[in-house]
């Protein structure tokens, strides 16, 4: 049977070693606020410069124009004039430009004849995203210089797009990426209980909790409630951080929010508790957590790449992770301002997952102790 | 003194094999991750959900909806019979942009109202900007229909350099590789010293003739060649199963390859030579994997974070090399270009073992 007074006690004593130790009282209470803001920092990229090298053969007024339109809006840069073409290839490897501009001699006067000018582009491809980018960049500017040289109206196009972003009017990346990464942040809290379960093997205290009248159930309720308590503070100090400081308009219910904080680390901690089953050592759990949350969870749980519906085992492996249902219901609540109706089956998920883990371990823990 | 090394490595070893869990973690865990990755970041940011308002039902309409669903980065999943509906697809999270041709949008020119989801930035740049596109080319199109031809007075071609199928998975596989390669040797490195020390064995180990720069020593190479073993075997599965283009020397991707781990290496025995306990290691480790996530260029470029980010990824040893490993393997880089990257991380590296030695002769004095 389960006593409510000797987990209430189990709690207590977990709650003495985290206030006792200032560096645990850190990661369980802060270091997820603290990692908000230094993550945040980077991630939210906005305007993506691109730097490009100019041959420029025709040396006319007319060419210089043409260089000149295309740094309008400080998308792309002109930082490097070359005097030959073989001194393009070295400043693309080691990746001091990502494009070069190559404009033959005779440019100016074929424009005013009226007939196509070649301009060449070598683009480094590398990094995919910034090739397409300055792809799209140089000959969107090329377009419209042509059309007003041309005397062309711009706007001879006879469709207009009218585009609105919802619920990030501006389609600033800060907004996006601060409730996505509280997901990944709250993963702090969970790396403390894995390491507080496999701290009493390798101390060898656990062998002397078992022979108190502490049962396994109880040992275990004892840690995870001490740890979700913490994880709730420190879930409000890092939404306080989103709000207060990168002024992130959190538009849901804040008691639903911190509910649903519970179950997603529920989730976390009781694939932990699983696992810490197994592990007897503080620097495996360390390796299980940072290679089982926190990594994948940069590339899979659809932070910056939406959650790739493509192949089977891409959407399994991203569904499996924890993260992936937080990240959603974290944008949900923040942005969107929705009701539990609208996260409900992330929600549901979590639970599964969070309940399934720890009913799994209790059978273990009972056949190791019996 | 050779001796010495070899018995305290020799032990090293037997730890591991002791605790199999934690070696099938630092031998196993890192090719697998680097299958799951590379399968998951496949191809970028394809085939994200439509959902089509048409209220004006003509030909010209049809014809639109069909090249936005004919788009790589557009499917078509939900025609919406109303505003109403629009909204709740776009709550729910089924569908991610949203577009409403207006009634008479074939007559005459009526703007197209488009919704993307801002809760991901990114994707609501790719998508508004293939939607933008499809509407060019039909304008266009139209436009030559009606006799109106538009004069192309630059002829524009463009070469792609490095990687001109534009493939994600050969830009982020040489950086995954580096950056798994990095986190289990760091891991190892740095936890070494702080389990002797927590567990009380240190002090044995001394009272034994061991020197310090020989405890360095043997606490160091295992952490290498764990680092240098996975650093292997993820290579050959990147070359052999994705198919990752090698365009420089095998051999100098293996000399600047040791050059990092052993950087990493200094670095982990300096956190170990500072934590008193492994949990404090551990929680320096963590913190340092996230930001170098973060700093190294491996998911942001270093030149579009602010100034004060971009002066601190210089201390970030994983920056330099990720910016050699794609340079070898993707642009057949040669020592040439790299020797800049080459330098600094001799130097972090150097700074951090000297650091590491000190802190050593202070802690055990």
């Amino acid at each position: 049977m389960m006593s409510l007074r000797r987990t209430a006690a189990m709690v207590r004593k977990e709650m003495l070693h985290i206030s006792r130790d200032p560096r645990h009282l850190f990661l369980v209470t802060l270091s997820p606020a603290f990692l908000l803001f230094l993550l945040s920092y980077i991630f939210s990229f906005e305007v993506h410069q691109l730097n490009l090298a100019v041959l420029d053969l025709d040396r006319s007024p007319l060419s210089r124009r043409y260089l000149a339109s295309l740094t309008a809006d400080r998308e792309l840069r002109l930082t490097h004039a070359v005097d030959r073409y073989e001194a393009i290839f070295p400043l693309l490897v080691d990746g001091q430009a990502d494009g070069a501009l190559i404009i033959p001699p005779g440019f100016a006067e074929a424009v005013q004849r009226g007939q196509p000018a070649q301009v060449q582009a070598v683009v480094d491809g590398t990094d995919p995203f910034a090739a397409s980018q300055a792809l799209a960049a140089l000959s969107s500017r090329s377009g419209m210089f042509v059309a007003g040289t041309a005397g062309q109206p711009v706007g001879s196009k006879p469709i207009e797009v009218r585009s609105q972003v919802w619920y990030n009017a501006g389609l600033e990346s800060l907004l996006s990426m601060v409730p996505g990464l509280l997901a990944i942040v709250l993963v702090m809290p969970t790396l403390a209980l894995a390491l507080a379960l496999t701290r009493e093997k390798e101390s060898g205290t656990l062998e002397g909790l078992m022979v108190t009248p502490i049962s396994g159930p109880e040992y275990i309720a004892g840690k995870l409630l001490a740890y979700l308590g913490t994880g709730l503070i420190s879930t409000i100090l890092a939404s306080l951080a989103a709000v207060l400081w990168f002024r992130v308009p959190f538009r849901g219910s804040f008691p639903l929010y911190l509910l649903l904080a519970g179950i997603y680390f529920l989730a976390c901690m009781g694939v932990t508790v699983l696992i810490g089953s197994f592990v007897r050592s503080q620097q495996t759990a360390m390796f299980a957590v940072l290679l089982i949350f926190i990594v994948p969870s940069f590339f899979l749980a659809g932070l910056i790449n939406p959650v790739s519906a493509e192949s089977l085992p891409s959407l399994l492996s991203s569904y499996a992770l924890p993260s992936t249902h937080f990240v959603q219901i974290s944008r949900v609540l923040f942005l969107k301002g929705l009701g539990l109706a609208a996260v409900a089956r992330p929600a549901l998920i979590l639970a599964g997952m969070g309940l399934g883990a720890l009913a799994i371990s209790l059978c273990l823990f009972r056949k190791k102790v019996a | 003194m050779l001796v010495r090394i070899g018995t305290l490595i020799v032990k090293e070893l037997t730890q591991f094999r002791r605790d199999w869990l934690l070696a099938l973690f630092i031998l196993l865990a890192p090719a697998l991750q680097l299958l799951l990755l590379a399968q998951a970041i496949e191809r970028g940011i394809h085939e994200q959900p439509l959902a089509v308002l048409d209220l004006d039902r003509s030909r010209l309409s049809r014809q639109l909806v069909l090249s936005l669903d004919n788009t790589r980065e557009l499917r078509l999943r939900f025609y919406a019979g109303s505003m109403d509906q629009v909204r709740s697809l776009l709550d729910g999270g089924q569908v991610r942009l949203a577009v409403v041709i207006p009634a008479g949008f074939a007559r005459s020119p009526q703007p197209i109202q488009v919704i993307a989801d801002g809760t991901n930035t990114v994707a609501a740049a790719i998508t508004l900007s293939a939607v933008s596109g499809v509407v060019n080319r039909l304008a266009s199109d139209l436009a030559a229909g009606y006799g109106l031809v538009v004069p192309e007075l630059i002829d524009f071609r463009t070469d792609l350099r490095f990687n001109p199928t534009m493939n994600f998975r050969d830009f982020s596989i040489p950086a995954q590789l580096g950056f798994i390669t990095y986190q289990v040797t760091l891991a190892v490195a740095s936890l070494g010293l702080a389990r002797e020390r927590e567990l009380g064995t240190l002090e044995q180990l001394m009272v034994t003739p061991l020197r310090r720069i020989e405890l360095a020593l043997g606490k160091g190479i295992p952490a290498m060649a764990v680092g240098a073993l996975n650093f292997a075997v993820m290579w050959l599965i990147s070359l052999a199963l994705f198919r990752v283009p090698m365009h420089g020397s095998p051999l100098l991707l293996a000399a600047l390859t040791l050059l990092f781990i052993t950087a990493e290496v200094h670095w982990g025995l300096l956190i170990s030579a500072i934590s008193r306990t492994q949990q404090q290691a551990i929680l320096f480790v963590f913190i340092q994997a996230m930001v170098d996530i973060a700093l190294s260029g491996f998911i942001v470029q270093v030149r579009n974070m602010p100034p004060l980010l971009q002066a601190l990824s210089r201390f970030v040893p994983l920056q330099h090399y990720l910016v050699m490993i794609r340079s070898i393997m993707l642009k057949g880089a040669g020592w040439e270009e790299l020797r800049p990257q080459a330098a600094a991380l001799a130097a972090l590296s150097l700074a951090a073992a000297l650091l590491a030695l000190r802190t050593v002769a202070r802690r055990v004095e």
